[in-house]
């Protein structure tokens, strides 16, 4: 068996190794830093009630459409192509998307979370803190307008405490990237003045301002295009809270170093 | 209630809402429903800059300053 290598690996922390293309890897207390950042927030998502789910790293351009991910984001997506499989498919960009096919063409009983782990994969810029792909926490809600803005807002107290506790200097502010495309004026002004998404943006090693966290509205905009209902046929609306443990990693070790880093991420509740 | 303010409101209701049978108050919360979309808000601000005859610059686009019809009077009309 010949040695796995990574071809031109550049320095990026201690611990983190990462390509020019976005491929990432981490070893002893780094890795372990980030298989417990992934488990406190599954934890978290547990004790709050959310459901659990595993899903697949591809998936179908069925999904992918049905979602507008195409209009809102064409250039980001990584086909998948072999000679000996039927259909069309993608590499993950949101593990997200895998609960509104879930949940596809039914009506909910009431509100429900879900939480879910995965690895995406975006082929946007390429810098040190966008990577190619990454692993994606979510927590994803569907129920009334009022249940999944209430959500959020308690995401996003919880998420700036643990960020205080981690000693991160983390910043929540509104943003307007949102899932679905700002293509004119009218868009874009109604999503800043609803502030649909929020991120935490942190720095890395290198001062790089980067997302560590989002915290989404997204209206009726997946459940009506997956046609998701309540009860009754009363409209369902969705949001979701995004981790990209990598870049929380990366945010970490900037400013401590990883033992550190990994004691304080075991005292979060 | 201000000209001003019956003026918007009577916009909001007869021609951006525009809901049979329904009308909301000067303190309704606007943007609660889904009844303003990305096209209603450009009307919105197309029709205070023609009423306060200026320019509103994006950044004061906020819901501090939309959540309401009274709210949007008080920063917009100059009550």
């Amino acid at each position: 068996m010949s040695a796995i290598s990574i071809p031109n690996p550049q320095p990026l922390h201690s611990g983190f190794q990462a390509t020019p293309e976005g491929l990432f890897s981490c070893a002893g207390p780094a890795a372990a830093l980030l298989i417990t950042l992934n488990e406190k927030l599954r934890e978290a998502a547990l004790r709050a009630g959310a459901e659990e789910h595993c899903f697949p790293t591809l998936i179908s351009e069925q999904t992918l459409g049905r979602a507008d991910y195409f209009q809102s984001f064409p250039q980001y997506a990584s086909r998948v192509e072999t000679q000996k499989r039927q259909g069309s498919y993608y590499l993950s960009p949101a593990v997200c998307y895998h609960c509104y096919a879930l949940l596809a063409d039914s009506q909910i009983e009431g509100e429900m979370a879900l939480t879910c782990c995965g690895r995406c994969f975006r082929g946007d810029t390429v810098d040190s803190a966008h990577l190619w792909e990454f692993t994606m926490r979510e927590i994803v809600f569907v129920g009334s307008a009022s249940f999944v803005r209430a959500q959020r807002e308690r995401w996003m107290e919880k998420v700036r405490a643990w960020a205080e506790h981690l000693y991160l200097d983390a910043e929540l502010v509104p943003a307007e990237d949102p899932f679905f495309a700002a293509e004119n004026r009218g868009k874009k002004l109604l999503q800043q003045l609803k502030q649909l998404k929020f991120e935490l943006r942190a720095r890395d090693g290198s001062g790089a301002d980067m997302a560590i966290a989002s915290f989404n509205l997204h209206e009726n905009f997946f459940t009506q295009r997956f046609n998701i209902s309540l009860r009754d046929h009363q409209p369902a609306f969705s949001g979701c809270v995004a981790f990209g443990l990598e870049r929380w990693a990366m945010a970490l070790l900037a400013r401590q170093d990883a033992a550190e880093a990994l004691a304080r991420v075991e005292d979060l509740q | 209630m201000n000209t001003s303010m019956e003026g918007l409101l009577k916009f909001v209701n007869d021609d951006l809402l525009a809901q049979p049978g329904k009308q909301i108050g000067p303190d309704t919360p606007l943007f609660e429903d889904g009844g303003i979309d990305s096209l209603k808000i450009l009307q919105l601000i197309a029709f205070l800059e023609v009423k306060c005859g200026r320019k509103i610059p994006d950044e004061l686009i906020v819901m501090d300053r939309f959540r309401t019809v009274e709210v949007i009077a008080e920063n917009f009309l100059n009550l």
